[in-house]
């Protein structure tokens, strides 16, 4: 059964916001917190790649909110900056700031592996936008897939990015999980095709990728607890590092209420 | 031929328009002041990139966060090229990195004040863009090649940049009593340091910049052109410009203004401007986080900095 066959309920419009907004605020929230590393990143070299990843993203999340404005009959913009921080769905992944170099490179390598799953699934979603959006968003992000590798390679290579690394990831796994929380009618969405597969089956597939990389390079996986901890508040959770990051990027905004900038 | 004929045939060389390669031979004296001359050019791609940085989390639109990560990535990219044609007269990068956060060496005057609105976003990738390129232009005809060939592409780039910092000047004119007051508020406080950006005049017959077409164009020249083109966009968007002595004097064919602070220039750019300190100590904290990184990935070679 494909989407075409059954119209949409108001139901089924409200989930495929839920899982548009997810993934849009996922893209949209890194971007900001990486796009940081602007100017000041370890070498010049990387600091121009770095940023266009981070720009990558931000496009990306544009082209999400666009979609979703769609559906909505909301504005991009309004939606990526006008809400409340406790109305962003990102994942906890994304509530935490830069941090060290080290702690970029293994949040974004979590978050580029589960972001590759997602968009392989989604680029054979019934819902032809996504898929086509999916299917471009892929191109971008396998180049980022092999930049994060590089980097977790040799950071993990050096005695000290090691230990960085370790640091990093230990308590990371499951905000990184967050991104596979289940959404509201979930199943009403794998029936239509929109999503074609459970959040279940897109985590364990992730895990499947990440944790022999781990083990390979002596990183700490996910512990058991990681895996039985409870996400259904994974992208609700806010932290008060995003709280300030919200404060940073409504500022300008904030200062003139319903102006254009 | 020994070595004051040789230096004699090659600043002929160059003062009739004559071009040099990294390989090629060069006197000293030469090697020396384009060195100095892309090094000051390296470092103040990298410091200029700090005040806009301040203004990447808080861009207020997708479009607007989107241009503006992208510029000050193309000038973190243009550093990175004119410390490679630095690098190939004989400095190695780390250590003018070095000489920079140690306050030996300089960066431009604009990159010393802070930035205070969203105004400032526009009014500096409008402006101190547009004052950059007109210097960049006349670099393109630089007697040593590389960096001719560099200011090329860096110019195609700059072209961008203004028209994003126009666009944003624009909406803002275009918007609340607020939101032009905030662009008005930011051309006052810039407009001065905008106006030393190109310095003093300089004597033609001893700037050696110039005889030796290391610059093509002098001070007070590049400053006209900036004024010709830019002063009438900026009173057509309704602007005042905070000089009561600015005109442009038909007679003599040039801009009049009032005389800018030469001593507020110099010493800005030795370090005792509004941000310089903490601009650099900025830097050097940067520097200094990810130093584990560099020596993880590069070793002993990353030890210098």
């Amino acid at each position: 059964m494909s989407v075409a066959d059954v119209p949409p309920t108001e139901a089924s419009r409200e989930a495929l916001a839920q899982l548009l907004l997810g993934i849009a605020d996922d893209e949209f929230v890194i971007g900001f917190w990486d796009s940081e590393w602007t100017g000041i990143a370890p070498m010049l070299e990387e600091d121009v790649a770095t940023s266009s990843i981070s720009q990558d993203e931000i496009g990306h999340a544009r082209a999400l909110y666009e979609l979703l404005a769609e559906l909505t009959g909301d504005d991009a913009d309004a939606i990526a900056f006008g809400r409340e921080p406790d109305a962003y769905r990102h994942a906890a992944l994304m509530n935490h700031p830069r941090t060290d170099w080290a702690f970029t490179i293994a949040r974004r390598y979590l978050y580029e592996i589960a972001d590759a799953v997602r968009l392989e699934a989604l680029a054979r979603s019934s819902y032809a936008p996504l898929a086509q959006l999916a299917a471009k968003m892929r191109r971008e992000e396998r180049y980022h897939l092999m930049h994060l590798d590089t980097w977790l390679r040799r950071l993990a290579a050096d005695d000290n990015g090691t230990e960085r690394l370790a640091a990093a990831l230990r308590g990371l796994w499951t905000d990184a999980l967050a991104i596979f929380a289940p959404i509201a009618d979930e199943a009403l969405l794998v029936q239509r095709g929109e999503l074609p597969e459970p959040m279940a089956a897109l985590r364990a597939r992730w895990l499947e990728q990440v944790t022999p990389v781990m083990a390979e390079l002596g990183l700490p996986g996910p512990t058991p607890e990681d895996l039985s901890a409870g996400i259904d508040d994974g992208r609700t959770r806010r932290t008060d590092d995003f709280r300030w990051l919200h404060g940073e990027f409504t500022m300008v905004a904030a200062s003139e209420r319903g102006a254009t900038w | 031929m020994d070595d004051q004929e040789r230096a004699d045939a090659f600043y002929a060389h160059v003062s009739g328009g004559g071009k040099v390669e990294a390989d090629d031979w060069m006197p000293d004296d030469y090697r020396a002041a384009v060195l100095k001359f892309v090094e000051m050019h390296a470092n103040s791609e990298l410091m200029g990139v700090l005040p806009e940085r301040e203004w990447i989390l808080r861009a207020p639109t997708l479009k607007r966060k989107l241009a503006l990560t992208s510029k000050v990535q193309d000038e973190v990219g243009h550093a990175q090229l004119l410390y490679r044609v630095a690098e190939d007269l004989g400095k190695p990068r780390e250590q003018m990195l070095a000489d920079l956060m140690a306050g030996k060496t300089k960066f431009h005057n604009v990159f010393h004040y802070p930035t205070r609105s969203w105004g400032d976003v526009g009014i500096i990738a409008w402006l101190v863009d547009a004052a950059a390129i007109v210097s960049q232009q006349a670099l393109r005809d630089s007697s040593y090649a590389p960096y001719a060939r560099t200011m090329k592409k860096i110019c195609w780039e700059e072209s961008v940049h203004i028209m994003h910092g126009r666009d944003v000047v624009l909406t803002l004119m275009n918007g609340s009593p607020r939101q032009r007051e905030m662009v008005q508020e930011a051309l006052d406080r810039w407009w001065g340091p905008l106006m030393q950006m190109h310095g003093p005049p300089t004597d033609p017959a001893t700037d050696r910049d110039l005889i030796w077409k290391i610059k093509a164009k002098g001070n007070e020249q590049l400053r006209q052109e900036f004024l010709s083109i830019y002063v009438p966009r900026i009173w057509e968007l309704g602007l005042t410009i905070p000089d009561a002595a600015l005109r442009h004097d038909d007679g003599e064919g040039r801009w009049q203004y009032t005389e800018p602070d030469w001593a507020e220039l110099r010493s800005v750019v030795t370090g005792h401007g509004p941000m310089s300190q903490e601009r650099l100590e900025f830097r050097r904290t940067s520097h200094a986080a990810t130093q584990w990184v560099r020596d993880a990935v590069l070793g002993a070679s990353s030890a210098a900095a």
